[in-house]
């Protein structure tokens, strides 16, 4: 669904911050991990077209980034900012969530029901008067992700959706990757939580300065516990835990261990 | 995000002139042509300024600026020259419109006297860094508070600007076009007005809190990271401008 | 030594009629590094700011009962007074950056000059901290020209640098990398042994139950427990507070492992490791 190619990007001359990136995405539900500054929330920026690549090209669908506007992309690909602050501008919950559907050329009927929908999805649904400037900061943040999901685009970027969410913060993102999944639709996540990477994606791939230094499958790439390392990453605790009991194995969920230790043990459990 | 400045960093010797002589010189270029009000004594100034603009490397950089304020003098040329009270010398035409040289010469006069106060302006705060100027006034007395606030006017532009394009990506990003054509652009400008006042006042409250939980209101003596710069013939300069102001005033009381 | 006592604190937020924190006692003593957990608008941040004084000061509203730092009853100082000796870390970095200085390095120094501090001093501490927090290669760069965990490094170091002798963190490393937060935990865990007064609030729950000498459990407003983070994390009704225990404490629940005092479930890597490894076949 998308393809760079050869892409690179500087915000001053002389410092390269993405350094000749190729990827393909595709729908597979994908996580991108790694350092701070390595320069993940850069790469989601080229991709929704609000920054242009120095070099190289990026296609959404069939339309090239560097041809096109970020408010013609908008209809195919949207974003969620890291800073809460930076995305909200309204000045009720509702029509900060109203804002996309309507701009992308959804009728008002169509657009206030997804408005409603996302806003149910992230259990805001009975704030919508209030001043987004007067919601915490966690609320502030599902505010910005019901804000994309209301678009109904293809793909939907969220640059690190769990700050500041408790259990069940994560617990919805974790059903709204979920359902977004189900409709077939590409969900790229920069995020920090390795055990909600573990739990929620099929695809990881680990930026270090610039560079996607991995790529794989979430098992394989957590199996690779060197790159790892340098890339400034630890494995899931659950993973930890694991490892430092004596398993070579690589486990991803509390179930996988605790099944297996069942198994295994000299005990009667 | 940008810098919150519109101070370009040079190394021209301008750059090293003392903070308080660029307000001296502002000073200065305001009150004389007040003592003085002789067309020679603008077009001085007018001459002045560029020079040291140029001298400090930064006159391109100023000119958008002159161009805003010019384009308003041009409707006071306009107006003045052909509706001024006094009104009564024809002077020439365009097209058919007749202008007068009493109400040409009094807005010409208006327009040479913002332009000198602008530039003086322009100096300062294009070769000066915020802090320097608010720490050379701390230092010497001023209040930080007061400090805060004439660092704050320096930064209005600039944090406007940058509130701006924070806000125009998040509406582009989620549909709303902003590239194109000139309607298109004032058709994107509008919606933005309302939300960066709104998000500048939250801003300024923000600030507020992050400013007294590091202790800016507390009564102990402040210091400072940089060390007092080393400017160069501050006396000098001083006195030069100083002398210049007097010479004024002599002529002033001798004509 | 009592650092912080906290009387039958209340508050409510002008534009709200629930209260925000509802009537909340305790004792914290110096040197100790405590945690604070618990859901979503629990009232977390609000306590936060009623140690450090925005809450009554800033934000007004119904305020009653007693904040008291270092001898120092916080409704009677003033913020920028007592910011001297109880730094903040806010929850979003963002709102943390004074706006006023151009580099990385002048903001950090902003503190250290309101508190008048020679400037050997200022550089000295200056380095050490950007050193600490791993931001000396963005030193020179606009505060605003940051990614969003290093803007986060750069407020942590800010009010560190500053060497109150109470740190309320709120959330600090929710947008630093893996190693990131393990570092700051690490750091502000030092300075606690250091004897520094440390509050913290978290989600991640696998590093408070690591570092916390105590874990205080918030709940709409209410101080629920405080006590040892294994006595907490033990709790068979931590769920309807919203909070769930760390996953080793989960998994050795699950198979029923407790640690040697039999009352407690382990809270940690090492003592869950520690319990469960002789009870697995090799
Ligand atoms: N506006 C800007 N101007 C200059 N440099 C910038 C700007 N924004 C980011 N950078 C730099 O670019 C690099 C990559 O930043 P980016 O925000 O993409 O990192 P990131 O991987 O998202 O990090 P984080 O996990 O901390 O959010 C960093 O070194 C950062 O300091
Ligand atoms: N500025 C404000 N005005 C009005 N109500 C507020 C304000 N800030 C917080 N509240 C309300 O006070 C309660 C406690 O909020 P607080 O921010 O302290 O929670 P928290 O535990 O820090 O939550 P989170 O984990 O989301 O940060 C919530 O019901 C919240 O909606
Ligand atoms: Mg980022
Ligand atoms: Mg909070």
């Amino acid at each position: 669904m998308i393809k760079v190619k050869d892409v690179s990007f500087s915000y001053q001359a002389g410092t390269e911050i993405i350094k000749d990136i190729t990827l393909h995405f595709d729908q597979r539900s994908t996580a991108i991990i790694g350092q701070n500054g390595a320069g993940k929330t850069t790469f989601v920026k080229l991709l929704k077209g609000l920054l242009k690549p120095s070099s190289g090209d990026i296609i959404i669908g069939d339309s090239s980034v560097n041809e096109t506007t970020p408010a013609t992309l908008a209809k195919q690909i949207g974003l969620v900012f890291q800073n809460p602050n930076d995305q909200i501008f309204k000045r009720s919950v509702l029509e900060e969530v109203l804002f996309g559907p309507l701009n992308i050329g959804q009728n008002p009927e169509l657009a206030k029901e997804n408005a409603l929908n996302a806003l149910k999805m992230v259990g805001l649904e009975n704030r919508l008067e209030v001043n987004p400037q007067d919601l915490s900061l966690s609320d502030k943040k599902l505010l910005c992700i019901a804000s994309i999901i209301a678009m109904d685009t293809n793909i939907i970027i969220l640059d690190e959706p769990t700050i500041a969410q408790d259990h069940l913060g994560k617990q919805k993102i974790k059903e709204i990757i979920q359902s977004l999944k189900e409709k077939q639709k590409l969900v790229m996540t920069i995020i920090h939580d390795m055990d909600f990477v573990a739990e929620n994606f099929e695809r990881t791939i680990v930026f270090q300065q610039g560079k996607a230094i991995l790529d794989g499958s979430t098992r394989e790439v957590f199996a690779e516990s060197d790159i790892l390392a340098a890339a400034r990453v630890e494995p899931p605790s659950i993973t930890q835990l694991g490892y430092w009991l004596g398993y070579k194995q690589v486990f991803l969920t509390e179930k996988e261990l605790i099944e297996t230790i069942k198994t295994d043990s000299k005990i009667a459990l | 995000m940008k810098a919150l400045t519109l101070y370009e960093d040079r190394n021209t010797f301008i750059h090293h002139v003392h903070p308080i002589n660029k307000l001296i010189y502002i000073f200065i270029i305001i009150v004389v042509p007040l003592i003085l009000p002789l067309f020679p004594v603008l077009i001085a100034g007018i001459i002045m300024n560029t020079v040291l603009l140029l001298i400090a490397n930064v006159f391109k950089k100023s000119l958008p600026i002159f161009g805003f304020v010019l384009l308003i003098l041009l409707t006071v040329l306009i107006i003045q020259g052909l509706f001024h009270a006094e009104n009564a010398t024809p002077l020439f035409h365009l097209g058919p419109l007749l202008f007068y040289k009493e109400g040409f010469f009094y807005a010409l006069q208006i327009t040479l006297r913002v332009l000198n106060i602008v530039a003086a302006f322009m100096i300062l705060v294009l070769t000066t860094k915020p802090s320097d100027l608010v720490e050379t006034l701390v230092r010497k007395g001023l209040s930080p508070k007061i400090g805060y606030v004439l660092q704050s006017v320096f930064q209005i532009i600039p944090q406007m600007l940058s509130t701006m394009e924070t806000i125009s990506d998040a509406q582009r990003s989620r549909g709303m076009e902003t590239e194109g054509n000139l309607f298109v652009r004032i058709k994107a400008f509008l919606p933005l007005l309302g939300p960066v006042v709104l998000n500048s006042l939250i801003q300024t409250r923000e600030r507020a809190m992050a400013l007294e939980v590091r202790g800016f209101s507390s009564l102990r003596h402040k210091t400072f990271l940089n060390e007092v710069k080393n400017y160069r013939y501050t006396t000098f300069i001083q006195f030069t401008l100083w002398l210049v102001l007097l010479a004024a005033i002599i002529w002033r009381v001798v004509l | 030594m009592k650092k912080i006592v906290v009387e039958n604190l209340k508050y409510r937020y002008p534009s709200t009629e629930k209260l925000a924190l509802d009537d909340i006692s305790f004792t914290i003593n110096q040197g100790e590094f405590i945690g604070i957990i618990g859901q979503n608008s629990a009232g977390k941040s609000t306590l936060c700011q009623a140690l450090v004084g925005l809450v009554p000061h800033f934000y007004q509203g119904a305020y009653g009962g007693k904040v008291i730092v270092d001898g120092i009853e916080v409704k009677q100082s003033s913020i920028s007074e007592l910011s001297l000796k109880v730094g903040i870390v806010f929850q979003n970095p963002f709102t943390q950056v004074t706006g006023s200085k151009l580099t990385v390095y002048e903001e950090i120094a902003f503190g250290l000059e309101n508190m008048g501090l020679t400037r050997i001093e200022m550089l000295e501490r200056i380095d050490s901290v950007l050193d600490l927090f791993d931001i000396t290669a963005v030193k020179n760069r606009n505060p605003f020209d940051l990614s969003g965990g290093q803007m986060q490094r750069m407020a942590i170091a800010s009010i560190v640098a500053m060497k109150p002798d109470v740190i309320v963190l709120d959330e600090p490393t929710s947008q630093l990398d893996p190693q990131g937060s393990e570092e700051v935990f690490r750091a502000i865990g030092e300075l606690s042994n250091q004897g520094m007064t440390v509050v913290m609030v978290e989600h991640k729950i696998e590093k408070i139950a690591e570092y916390s000498d105590r874990v205080l459990l918030l709940h709409e407003g209410k101080c629920v427990d405080f006590a040892s983070p294994a006595d907490i994390f033990s709790r068979d009704d931590l769920h309807e507070y919203g909070v769930v225990a760390p996953v080793y404490t989960r998994v050795c629940q699950a198979l029923k492992q407790k640690n040697i005092d039999k009352k407690t479930y382990p809270a940690t890597l090492s003592e869950a490791v520690e319990v469960l490894r002789g009870k697995i076949h090799d």
